[in-house]
C-alpha cells in the first residue's frame, strides 16, 4: 500500500509570554491508503496539535514548527506557503472538527457552503457544483438534499451538521482526512451513525484517516493501528490488537484499565493514574511518564527512552523493554 | 427473583429515602409547552446508588435540579424520607439543602474564581449556621484531606488547580453540611480517562465512608454501570427501564435501552468487530408539543400503531420497570 503522509520527528512549540511551550515533541508516524490511525491521549497531550500542524491551521506565530517534516503526496509541506496550503487543503487532505456547531457559516445556506468548497478546487461551472453538492449530502445520507441545501446550518441537528461537515471535507477526494473528535460534542446513538458513515466512506473511497480522541471505546471500534500520545510524545504504536491486548507502555496500561468495562463488578477497584501530566513549558529530561509511572527507575527520570519493539510493528518508549531489564514486570497483563 | 424484588420497591417502606411521586417539569417557551421531565416515580433507597442515563436534552438534568429543589416541579411531589421527613417545597428548602446536595459537571464554572477553596467549601456551614469558627476551619482541612487535598490548598484559589482537583473541591463543598444524600450531575464527564477513574473511585470509598445516597446523572454508559446499584433509562423526560445495573445490561428489554446499550463503543476491538450494533435512524425529537403515545415510537423498529396512539405505562415486567407495549409480562 502507498504511504499517503508521513511525519518525521515533529516538533511544534508555541511562544508564549511565560515561554516556550513545547507541545509536540518529536511525533513521527505514517499513514497508508485506506488505513485509519487513531491518535488517542489526554487532554494537552498534543494531539490535536499535530493535527492542526499537518493542514497548518495553527495560527504561526505563536505556533511555530522547530523541526521536522511532514510528507503530505511525496512533498514536503512543512515550508510550503500560505498559497500553496490553500491548494493542499480540501484537495489532499481536510478535516473535520469536534464541534459541527462553530465550523458552518450560519448566514449561508448549506448547499451554497459546500458549492464554494468544490469551486474552490474544481473547475466547475455554478449548476455543476451544485450538482456535485447534492450528491455529496446524498452520500452522507441526508434526506431530501434539494430541500436541505437551501436551509441554514440552524435547521440543522448536530448529527446532521457533522454529515455537512463530512460532506465538506469529502468534496475534492481528499487522500487524507483527519477528524479531530469528530464525535465528542455528539451523544451515543448519534455517535454510533456518524462512526458507521466514516467507515462506509473509507471503504467506498479509500481515504486514509486520522482519528484524534480520547474515547478508546472509539479507537476499538474503527481504528487499524494506534498511536499513544502523552506529553507531546508518542508513547507507543501497534495495531488496535497489539494496542488492546498487549499493550506495553505503562501509561497504555494504566488508561485501559482505568476504564470500568461492562462485566466489572463495583468490588473491584478502578486504577487510576495519580498526579497529573507534566507541564510543558517545563517538560523533564526523561520519560514525561516518570513522575506517575509505577515503574520507574532512576534511568527513566534521567533519559528518554528510545523506541523499542516489543513485536513486528509494534513500537514503545519504555525503559522496561530493554534488554537489561528484568522481564516479569512487563507483560500482557491485561 | 431476587432482581424482581429489588427493582420494585415501589411500597413505601423505611428503606426509601426520597420518594418521588409523579413528579413533572413543563417549562412554557414561545411554541408551546416544552415537558422536560414527564411524570416520573422512583423511591431513590437509602445507601443505594441510582443512574440515571439518556442522551443530552432528555431531562436528566432538570430532573436533578427537580430533585434538588432549584425548580419546583409543575407536578406531582417529592417526599424526603431521612432524618428529617419532609416535602420538598419552596418553604422547605433551607432545611432540605442541609440534607442534600449536588456536584456540578464543571469544576471551572462552579467555583467562584474569587473565594479560597477554604471559604467555598466553608461557605455552606456558615449559611447553615454549624460549628464556630474554629471547628468549621478544622472541619474544613478534614474535608480537603477526605478528598485527597492537602491542608495547605485552603488558601489557594480555583486557578491554580487542575480539573480533577477542582472535582474534589466540589466534592469537599457538597460533603462539608453532612448531607444524606447527593445528586451528581455529570460529575467526571469534564475530565480526562486517567482522572475520571480517580473521582469515581473517590465518590465510592466516601459512600462507603459516610454512608451517602447517590443519583448519579451521566451519559457514559460504562461508568454508570460499574457506580449504580439501580439504573433508570431516561428517553424524552420519561423513565422508560429501571432495573438493577446487573440486570438491565444482561436482559434490556426496552427498545430504547437496548439501542442506547449497543450504541455504546466498548475499549475491545474484537467484541467490537463482532457487535451487532443497532443503529437508530434519526435525532431525539423536540420535546414541545409532544405527540400522543410513546414517546420513542418515531425512532423504535418495532413501533406498532399502538404505541403512536397510547402511551404505554411504566409496568413491572420480567423483574424490571418498563414502558413497551412490546414487552411482554
Amino acid at each position: 500500500m502507498n504511504k499517503v503522509l508521513e511525519v518525521k520527528d515533529l516538533h511544534v512549540s508555541f511562544d508564549t509570554y511565560a515561554g516556550e511551550v513545547k507541545a509536540v515533541r518529536g511525533v513521527s508516524f505514517d499513514l497508508k491508503e485506506g488505513e485509519v490511525l487513531a491518535i488517542v491521549g489526554e487532554s494537552g497531550c498534543g494531539k490535536s496539535v499535530t493535527a492542526q500542524t499537518i493542514m497548518k491551521l495553527n495560527p504561526m506565530p505563536p505556533a511555530r514548527i522547530v523541526s521536522g517534516e511532514i510528507i503530505l503526496a511525496d512533498k514536503d509541506i512543512v515550508n510550503a506557503s500560505e498559497k500553496e496550503m490553500m491548494k493542499i487543503r480540501g484537495k489532499d487532505v481536510s478535516m473535520i472538527f469536534q464541534d459541527p456547531m462553530t465550523c458552518l457559516n450560519p448566514t449561508m445556506p448549506i448547499g451554497k457552503q459546500l458549492t464554494e468548497a468544490i469551486r474552490h478546487h474544481q473547475n466547475l461551472t455554478a449548476e455543476k457544483a451544485h450538482e456535485e453538492a447534492l450528491r455529496l449530502l446524498e452520500i452522507v445520507k441526508i434526506p431530501n438534499t434539494k430541500q436541505r441545501a437551501r436551509q441554514y446550518p440552524h435547521e440543522f441537528s448536530g448529527g446532521m451538521r457533522q454529515r455537512v461537515m463530512i460532506a465538506m471535507a469529502l468534496s475534492c477526494a481528499p487522500k487524507v482526512l483527519i477528524a479531530d473528535e469528530p464525535t465528542t460534542a455528539l451523544d451515543v446513538t448519534i455517535q454510533a451513525q456518524i462512526m458507521d458513515l466514516l467507515k462506509e466512506i473509507k471503504e467506498k473511497t479509500n481515504t486514509a484517516i486520522i482519528l484524534i480522541t480520547h474515547d478508546l471505546g472509539v479507537v476499538a471500534s474503527m481504528s487499524d493501528r494506534v498511536a499513544v500520545m502523552y506529553a507531546g510524545k508518542i508513547v507507543e504504536t501497534g495495531t488496535a490488537e497489539d494496542i488492546f491486548y498487549r499493550p506495553s507502555h505503562p501509561y497504555t496500561r494504566a488508561l485501559l484499565k482505568s476504564l470500568p468495562s461492562v462485566d466489572m463488578d463495583r468490588s473491584v477497584r478502578l486504577v487510576s493514574i495519580g498526579g497529573t501530566p507534566p507541564d510543558l513549558l517545563n517538560p523533564p529530561e526523561g520519560c514525561p511518564f516518570a513522575s506517575r509511572c509505577e515503574h520507574a527507575m532512576k534511568i527513566c527520570r534521567a533519559q528518554m527512552p528510545p523506541e523499542f519493539i516489543p513485536e513486528k510493528n509494534h513500537k514503545s518508549a519504555c525503559w522496561l523493554l530493554h534488554e537489561d531489564c528484568p522481564k516479569p514486570q512487563v507483560g500482557g497483563d491485561k | 427473583m431476587g432482581d424482581a424484588k429489588t427493582a420494585n420497591r415501589t411500597d413505601v417502606n423505611k428503606d426509601v429515602l426520597v420518594e418521588v411521586k409523579g413528579v413533572s417539569k413543563y417549562f412554557r417557551v414561545s411554541e408551546g409547552i416544552l415537558k422536560a421531565v414527564n411524570n416520573v416515580n422512583i423511591n431513590i433507597m437509602k445507601g443505594e446508588t441510582l443512574g440515571l442515563v439518556g442522551e443530552s436534552g432528555c431531562g436528566k438534568s432538570t430532573f436533578g435540579k427537580v430533585l434538588m429543589g432549584i425548580y419546583p416541579p409543575t407536578k406531582g411531589k417529592i417526599i424526603y424520607h431521612g432524618k428529617k421527613v419532609m416535602e420538598v417545597s419552596k418553604k422547605n428548602l433551607f432545611a432540605y439543602a442541609k440534607v442534600a446536595q449536588i456536584i456540578f459537571q464543571d469544576p471551572y464554572s462552579s467555583l467562584d474564581p474569587r473565594m479560597t477553596v477554604g471559604s467555598i467549601i466553608e461557605e455552606g456551614m456558615v449559611i447553615h449556621g454549624m460549628y464556630d469558627r474554629k471547628k468549621r476551619q478544622e472541619r474544613v482541612y478534614d474535608l480537603l484531606e477526605l478528598v485527597g487535598l492537602n491542608r495547605e490548598h485552603a488558601n489557594r484559589f480555583p486557578h491554580e488547580f487542575s480539573g480533577g482537583q477542582r472535582q474534589r473541591i466540589g466534592v469537599a463543598r457538597a460533603l462539608a453540611i453532612e448531607p444524606e444524600f447527593i445528586i451528581c450531575d455529570e460529575p467526571i464527564s469534564a475530565l480526562d480517562v486517567s482522572i475520571q477513574s480517580q473521582i469515581i473511585n473517590l465518590l465510592h470509598d466516601l459512600q462507603k465512608k459516610l454512608d451517602l445516597t447517590y443519583l448519579f446523572i451521566a451519559h457514559d454508559l460504562n461508568i454508570v454501570k460499574y457506580i449504580s446499584d439501580r439504573i433508570a433509562v431516561m428517553y424524552l423526560g420519561n423513565i422508560v427501564e429501571l432495573a438493577t445495573s446487573n440486570d438491565l445490561y444482561a436482559r434490556t428489554l426496552h427498545p430504547y435501552s437496548q439501542a442506547l446499550l449497543s450504541a455504546v463503543p466498548v475499549p475491545d476491538p474484537s467484541k467490537e468487530a463482532q457487535k451487532n450494533r443497532q443503529i437508530l435512524v434519526g435525532d431525539v425529537p423536540s420535546p414541545i408539543n409532544t405527540p400522543p403515545g410513546c414517546p420513542f415510537a418515531g425512532r423504535c423498529p418495532r413501533a406498532t400503531d399502538i404505541c403512536r396512539q397510547t402511551k404505554p405505562e411504566l409496568e413491572m415486567k420480567q423483574g424490571h420497570l418498563v414502558a413497551c407495549h412490546h414487552v411482554e409480562k
